[in-house]
């Protein structure tokens, strides 16, 4: 036995040559990956690329139809974040009344929200910077007031894995920026394992720590250097792309690959 | 006759009659704010014309069942069969609404042909919602399903706002949220039935809709458009019936015309809250 041997941590929830689908349409076919404690992990891949269906498979909602996605029996618990469109707010709840909605798990079926829970609330809405929009109605704030509402809502139920799907969606740059900037000051703040699904590159590129890259033919995974290559993008993408570090940050954009990085 | 006559002679002669649409006003207009939140009006719709069919099949000579047993049964099973066709990709969700509000017309006037049980001025009178002559038997049973709506309303209030605001996260959450959904459709499609067999069509999904959307404009939050919403459905057949008599024009459509004066007076207000 090595002296310093390091301990990988079990993984918060793992996929094993998994195929996910819809009855008998598959989507995504041969799929393992493993997401860790502390995970920055990042999911990319075109619209329809299956990411929101690799998604449902982690947070359970969908079975896999064959293979297993392997949820660790304590600690899985996950603040799901869905993409604002598929929220509907016709009627006029406040920011508050959403946030609690992310307690229903906590106060149970015949209960009434505890003092414990409005704490709860509280902190979720102070933790994005919003808690002066407690009694706000939730449609008539702006897209990116809706995006913090939504992640104070996943932060109620005290996850301890967040999963953002499209958390930029539809949003102008200033709120994209604040939005990401969020996200990872969540991450290193609270010390949250975070999934964001994205079809943006840019918003993982230089975010995330690992990565998978999917369309409906191929699935990488691993460190975003050795996923987010030229080559890797080029041929996602059926077009060449550029791959350049400029202080740190990576920018990806059309132009000639050499092929190699 | 004066106005204070006219009172009387409801108070007096149709007291079920005010009861009954006043407490049926009260459960379409309650629920009609999650049909208009979810954006399936038309399912509110499709949803009274099969307890309309379902009335219509109990005269047929060989379905000896009592007109509300007939109107609940057939829309119960239509709504379980109907969330499954929905939640298909083939056929567009309005499709299937459409086709199955047709088909259950269709099936009604048909079947009305060949039954010879009763007149058709008798069928048409309740198939309308004969509102001035409600039956004992039938205010208690909407009476038991009011208070059925309340408490399975005011226990699960929480489950219900959360899957009409977000379905994807409360199934994420561990909830269920088909069986959540099925539950409120459920409980919609009992009141409509039994509303539907003592007001009729007109009013019943003239009220899943007129209220609603009137609480909607007014409204800041959740809870309040329940209250206008509630408050329209008690106040507009009170109000309908008297003018009804005072004008002397059909219960139903006076008491649906009233609501919808609700609904452009809170248009109107809202208009001038914005300027």
């Amino acid at each position: 036995m090595k002296e310093n041997d390091e301990r990988v941590p079990d993984p918060i929830v793992e996929l094993r040559h998994a195929t996910l689908g819809y009855g008998k349409k598959v989507i995504l076919k041969d799929i393992s990956l493993s997401i860790r404690d502390g995970d920055f992990f990042g999911l990319v891949g075109p619209n329809g690329s299956g990411k929101t269906t690799l998604l449902r498979a982690i947070l359970g909602t969908i079975a896999p139809l064959s293979g297993e996605v392997l949820r660790r029996e304590s600690g899985f618990r996950a603040g799901y974040v869905p993409q604002r469109g598929n929220v509907n707010d016709i009627l006029p709840f406040t920011s508050g009344e959403v946030v609690m909605m992310g307690r229903l798990r906590n106060i149970g079926l015949f209960r009434s929200p505890a003092a414990s829970d409005k704490q709860a609330v509280r902190e979720s809405l102070s933790s994005v910077g919003i808690e002066h929009l407690v009694d706000t109605p939730f449609n008539n704030l702006s897209g990116g007031q809706k995006q913090r509402v939504l992640i104070a809502r996943a932060l109620a139920s005290h996850p301890t894995i967040l999963i953002l799907d499209e958390p930029t969606n539809g949003m102008d740059l200033p709120s994209r920026w604040v939005t990401l900037a969020l996200i990872r000051k969540l991450h290193d703040e609270q010390r949250l394992t975070v999934i964001l699904v994205t079809h943006l590159l840019d918003d993982v590129a230089s975010l995330v720590k690992s990565i998978a890259l999917m369309d409906q033919q191929n699935f990488q995974v691993g460190e975003v250097g050795s996923v987010l290559t030229e080559k890797n993008l080029s041929a996602m993408y059926q077009m060449p792309i550029q791959v350049r570090n400029l202080e740190g940050a990576r920018i990806i954009s059309p132009g000639e690959a050499d092929g190699n990085r | 006759m004066e106005t204070g006559e006219i009172i009387r002679l409801i108070l007096e002669e149709f007291p079920l009659a005010l009861a009954g649409s006043i407490l049926a006003g009260v459960m379409c207009a309650f629920i009609g704010v999650y049909i208009v939140a979810k954006r399936v009006v038309f399912l509110g719709a499709v949803m009274t014309q099969l307890s309309v069919l379902g009335l219509s099949i109990t005269f047929l000579p060989f379905i000896p069942l009592p007109h509300t047993v007939g109107s609940l049964a057939i829309t119960l099973l239509a709504v379980a069969f109907l969330s499954k066709w929905l939640a298909g990709k083939t056929v567009p969700g309005d499709a299937v609404l459409g086709v199955v509000f047709c088909a259950a017309i269709a099936l009604r006037i048909l079947v009305l042909q060949k039954s010879p049980r009763v007149e058709v001025s008798e069928v048409d009178n309740l198939l309308r919602g004969d509102i001035l002559f409600v039956s004992p038997d039938l205010f208690i049973i909407l009476l038991i399903v009011f208070a059925a709506m309340v408490i399975l309303h005011l226990l699960f209030y929480k489950q219900f706002s959360s899957v009409t605001f977000d379905a994807e996260t409360a199934t994420a959450q561990g909830m269920i949220a088909g069986i959540w959904d099925s539950v409120l459709y459920m409980s919609a499609a009992v009141a409509i039935a039994v509303a539907t067999h003592l007001v009729g069509d007109v009013f019943v999904f003239g009220f899943l809709v007129v209220p609603p959307v009137t609480g909607l404009l007014l409204a800041r939050r959740v809870k309040q458009v329940f209250a206008f919403s509630v408050a329209v459905g008690a106040i507009a057949p009170a109000l309908g019936l008297f003018l009804a008599f005072v004008i002397d024009v059909p219960a139903s459509p006076m008491i649906v015309a009233v609501a919808s004066v609700f609904l452009v007076a809170a248009w109107l207000i809202r208009a001038t809250r914005q300027s």
